[in-house]
C-alpha cells in the first residue's frame, strides 16, 4: 500500500542500526495534529462562507467562552477514563454543584470564590460517593453513576423547587457580570488593554493545565493511570487501588462542578437546566482527542483540541443557520468519521512501525 | 426448590406482587378497576420492548445508546409514510421494523469494522438519529393516521390490552431465542468469553452484528407499539426510554459484561418501573421522586444481586 520505504538498506543487519523503538508511532499518525489540521480547515472554511464568524465581539469571545466550559465537562470526564471507567452523572453532579453555590450566594451571601468553593467540595463529595461504591462493591461504573443520575435529576428539581419555587436562583453575586461580558480587553493599563479573551478563559487553561500535570508528573495521577491500565498489577505493586478509584471519580465531580460554574457564569444564572446538555460532549472531546475507554493513557491536549473541534463545528453551523437538530446530525457524523480516520491511521501506523522496510 | 428461591427472579416476582397488592389497597382498589388496569398494561408494552431491545446487545457485552431515539425515527418515520406519502398501515409498520433492524445492521458493523468500542459507536448514531427524527417532519405531530392501527392500539383480548400481549409475546419470542437456537446460545458464548468462543469455532464479529441487529429490530416493534398505542408521535418520543432501557435489564439482573440475559427479570423489572410510575399518577406526586426512586431502586437491585452473589458463594 506504501510505496515509499524506510532508509535503511536491507542488507544491514537490524540491529546495528541505531533505529527508534519499533512501537513508536510516526509523527503523522498523532491524533492531535490531525484534530489541529481539522480545526484550521473548519475555521477558514466557516469565515470564509460567513464573515461574522471572525467577528472577536459577537462570535470569537462567545466561542472561547464556550469551548472554555467544554474543556473543563471533558476533562471531568477524561479523570475517570483514566480507570476505564464512566461518569454518566457528569451532568447531574454539575447541576447538584450549581445548586449549593446558587444557595450559598442566596441564603449566606457569600463572595463568588467562596460559593465556587462549597460548589467544588459539594462535586468532589458526590464524586467519592460514587468512587466509593464503585470501590467497595465492585459493581460497573457505568452502571452506579447511571442510578446516581436518575437519582440526582430528581433530587436537583426537589432541591430548586424547595429552596427557589421556580428553577433558578435570583441572586447575581458580584464578579459573575464580569466573568460572563468581560474581557481582558476591558481591563487596561494606562495604554495597553488585554488581548479579547473572557475572563472564564483562563479559568480553564488553569484546570487543564492541573490535570496535564497531575497525570504527567503527580504520583497520585500515575497512580490511577496505573490502576486504569492493570489493577491487579497495580495492586499487586502496593498501590491502594480502592484509594486511587475514589480519587479519581472525586476528581471528576471537581471538574464536573468547575463545568457547572463556568456555564453559570456564561449564562449569568444557577439554574437546574445547567448540566442537561454536558454527557455526549463529555465523551466526544476526550474520545476525540484520542482517550481510549479502556483506560490507562490520557490526552489533556487532546481533550481540549475535541472540545474546540465540537464547539467550532456548533458555532459555524449556527452561523449558517442550520438548526440545533441538525447540528447533532452532523456532530454525529463527524464523531464517526474522525473515530474511523483514527482507527485507520493507527493500522496503518501500527503496520509501518512493526515493519519498518 | 431452594435454587428456585435464591434466583434474582423470584426476588423480584415477589417484590413486584407485593407492590402491586400494596398499591391496590392503597388506592382503595382503584388499581383494579377495568379502566385503571388497562391504562397500566398498556403502557407497560414499551418498556418491556425497549428494555429487551437493551438485553439483547447487553448479552454481547455491547451497550446500544441509540435505542430509544431510535424507536422515536422508526415511529416518525412510518407517520410520515401512513400521512405524508398515503401508504397503508401494513406497509408503514413493516418499514418500522425493516428501518430499525436496517439501524441496528450498520451499528453491528461500524462496531466490527472500526473496532471502536460500541458505547462510541452508538453514542454517535444516536446523535446522527436525533437530526434524523427530527428531519422527518420538524417540530409537527403526526396524528389521525390509519384507524385500524389505533384500534389495534387499543383493543383488548379478554380485557388484556392487545399491546401488552404483543410484548409478551416478544418477550417469549427473545426466551425461546437465546433458550433453544443455535444462534441464540452463540451470542451468549460470545459475551460469555470471547476467546473460548472464537476456539469453538463462533463467530465473535457474527454474533455482535446479530446482536445489533436484533437491538434494532425491537426498537422498530416498540416503534409500532409508540404509533398504535399512543395515536401521535412526534420528533420528541424516544428522548425519555434511554434510562429505562438500562434499567429493566439492570435490575432484572442481566450482567453488562455480557454473556447471561433473563428475559423473566427484564419484564418485572419494567413492572416494578411502571408500578412506581403509576403510584406517583395516583397519588399526585412530584414526577421527580419517581427518578429519585428508581435510581435508589437501580442501585438497590445491584446491590443487591452482589450481595447475594456472595452469599451463595460464601458458606456452599
Amino acid at each position: 500500500m506504501r510505496t515509499e520505504t524506510a532508509p535503511e538498506a536491507p542488507a544491514v543487519p537490524p540491529a546495528a542500526e541505531p533505529r527508534p523503538p519499533a512501537r513508536a508511532l510516526p509523527v503523522w499518525a498523532n491524533p492531535r495534529l490531525g484534530l489541529l489540521i481539522v480545526i484550521a480547515v473548519l475555521v477558514v472554511l466557516f469565515s470564509s462562507l460567513t464573515p461574522a464568524f471572525l467577528d472577536p465581539r459577537l462570535t470569537l469571545a462567545p466561542l472561547q467562552a464556550d469551548i472554555s466550559v467544554y474543556v473543563v465537562v471533558g476533562l471531568a470526564q477524561l479523570a475517570v477514563l483514566s480507570l476505564g471507567h464512566m461518569n454518566m452523572a457528569v451532568g447531574r453532579m454539575a447541576a447538584l454543584s450549581t445548586f449549593a453555590m446558587g444557595l450559598a450566594y442566596d441564603r449566606l451571601g457569600v463572595p463568588l470564590l467562596v460559593g465556587l468553593l462549597v460548589g467544588l467540595a459539594v462535586g468532589a463529595g458526590i464524586g467519592a460517593l460514587a468512587g466509593l461504591l464503585i470501590a467497595k462493591t465492585g459493581v460497573n461504573s457505568f452502571v452506579v453513576t447511571l442510578a446516581l443520575d436518575f437519582g440526582l435529576l430528581g433530587l436537583v428539581t426537589i432541591l430548586y423547587t424547595w429552596a427557589t419555587g421556580g428553577v433558578s436562583f435570583a441572586v447575581q453575586p458580584s464578579g459573575l457580570s464580569a466573568l460572563r461580558f468581560d474581557t481582558f480587553a476591558d481591563y487596561c493599563m494606562g495604554e495597553v488593554c488585554g488581548p479579547r479573551i473572557p475572563l472564564v478563559v483562563p479559568i480553564a487553561v488553569v484546570a487543564a493545565l492541573g490535570v496535564g500535570l497531575l497525570f504527567r508528573h503527580a504520583r497520585l495521577g500515575r497512580e490511577i493511570l496505573m490502576t486504569g491500565s492493570n489493577t491487579v498489577a497495580a495492586e499487586l505493586s502496593g498501590i491502594p487501588t480502592h484509594r486511587r478509584v475514589v480519587a479519581a471519580h472525586a476528581l471528576s465531580g471537581l471538574l464536573a462542578a468547575l463545568a457547572g460554574f463556568l456555564l453559570a457564569a456564561n449564562n449569568g444564572a444557577f439554574s437546574a437546566t445547567i448540566g442537561e446538555s454536558f454527557l455526549l460532549p463529555s465523551f466526544l472531546a476526550p474520545v476525540l482527542g484520542g482517550t481510549l475507554l479502556a483506560g490507562g493513557a490520557v490526552s489533556v491536549l487532546g481533550t481540549a483540541l475535541g472540545a474546540t473541534l465540537t464547539q467550532v463545528i456548533y458555532k459555524g453551523l449556527n452561523l449558517l443557520q442550520f438548526s440545533l437538530e441538525e447540528l447533532k446530525l452532523y456532530i454525529g457524523l463527524v464523531l464517526l468519521a474522525a473515530l474511523s480516520l483514527d482507527r485507520l491511521r493507527a493500522v496503518l501506523a501500527e503496520r509501518r512501525a512493526v515493519s519498518p522496510s | 426448590m431452594r435454587s428456585v428461591i435464591r434466583t434474582n427472579e423470584f426476588t423480584l416476582a415477589v417484590i413486584a406482587a407485593l407492590g402491586f397488592a400494596a398499591l391496590a389497597v392503597a388506592t382503595d382498589f382503584n388499581l383494579l378497576t377495568a379502566g385503571t388496569l388497562d391504562a397500566f398494561l398498556r403502557f407497560l408494552a414499551l418498556p418491556i420492548v425497549i428494555g429487551l431491545a437493551q438485553m439483547v446487545v447487553l448479552a454481547v457485552g455491547q451497550m446500544n445508546l441509540s435505542v430509544g431515539v431510535l424507536t422515536g425515527f422508526c415511529a416518525v418515520t412510518s407517520g410520515w409514510l401512513m400521512i405524508d406519502a398515503g401508504l397503508p398501515a401494513p406497509v408503514a409498520v413493516l418499514a418500522a421494523l425493516a428501518l430499525g433492524a436496517v439501524v441496528g445492521l450498520v451499528n453491528g458493523l461500524l462496531v466490527i469494522f472500526t473496532r471502536i468500542n460500541g458505547f462510541i459507536v452508538t453514542l454517535a448514531t444516536m446523535t446522527i438519529l436525533e437530526g434524523l427524527r427530527y428531519g422527518v417532519n420538524g417540530t409537527g405531530t403526526y396524528q389521525g393516521y390509519s384507524p385500524g392501527l389505533r384500534e389495534f392500539g387499543q383493543a383488548s383480548l379478554a380485557g388484556v390490552p392487545v399491546v401488552f400481549l404483543l410484548a409478551v409475546a416478544i418477550a417469549v419470542a427473545v426466551a425461546l431465542f437465546f433458550r433453544r437456537t443455535v444462534p441464540g446460545r452463540h451470542l451468549l458464548a460470545s459475551g460469555g468469553n470471547p476467546f473460548a468462543a472464537r476456539l469453538s469455532g463462533i463467530s465473535n464479529d457474527r454474533a455482535l452484528v446479530l446482536a445489533h441487529t436484533l437491538s434494532g429490530l425491537l426498537a422498530g416493534f416498540a416503534a409500532v407499539i409508540v404509533v398504535a398505542a399512543f395515536g401521535s408521535v412526534n420528533a420528541s418520543i424516544g428522548d425519555d426510554l434511554l434510562l429505562p432501557s438500562f434499567a429493566a435489564p439492570i435490575i432484572g439482573g442481566v450482567a453488562l459484561a455480557g454473556g447471561m440475559v433473563s428475559v423473566t427479570g427484564t419484564v418485572l423489572a419494567a413492572f416494578l418501573v411502571r408500578l412506581v410510575d403509576v403510584s406517583q399518577s395516583q397519588f399526585d406526586i412530584n414526577r421527580r421522586w419517581v427518578d429519585l426512586i428508581i435510581g435508589a431502586v437501580v442501585l438497590g437491585a445491584v446491590l443487591l444481586g452482589q450481595f447475594r452473589d456472595k452469599l451463595s458463594g460464601g458458606p456452599r
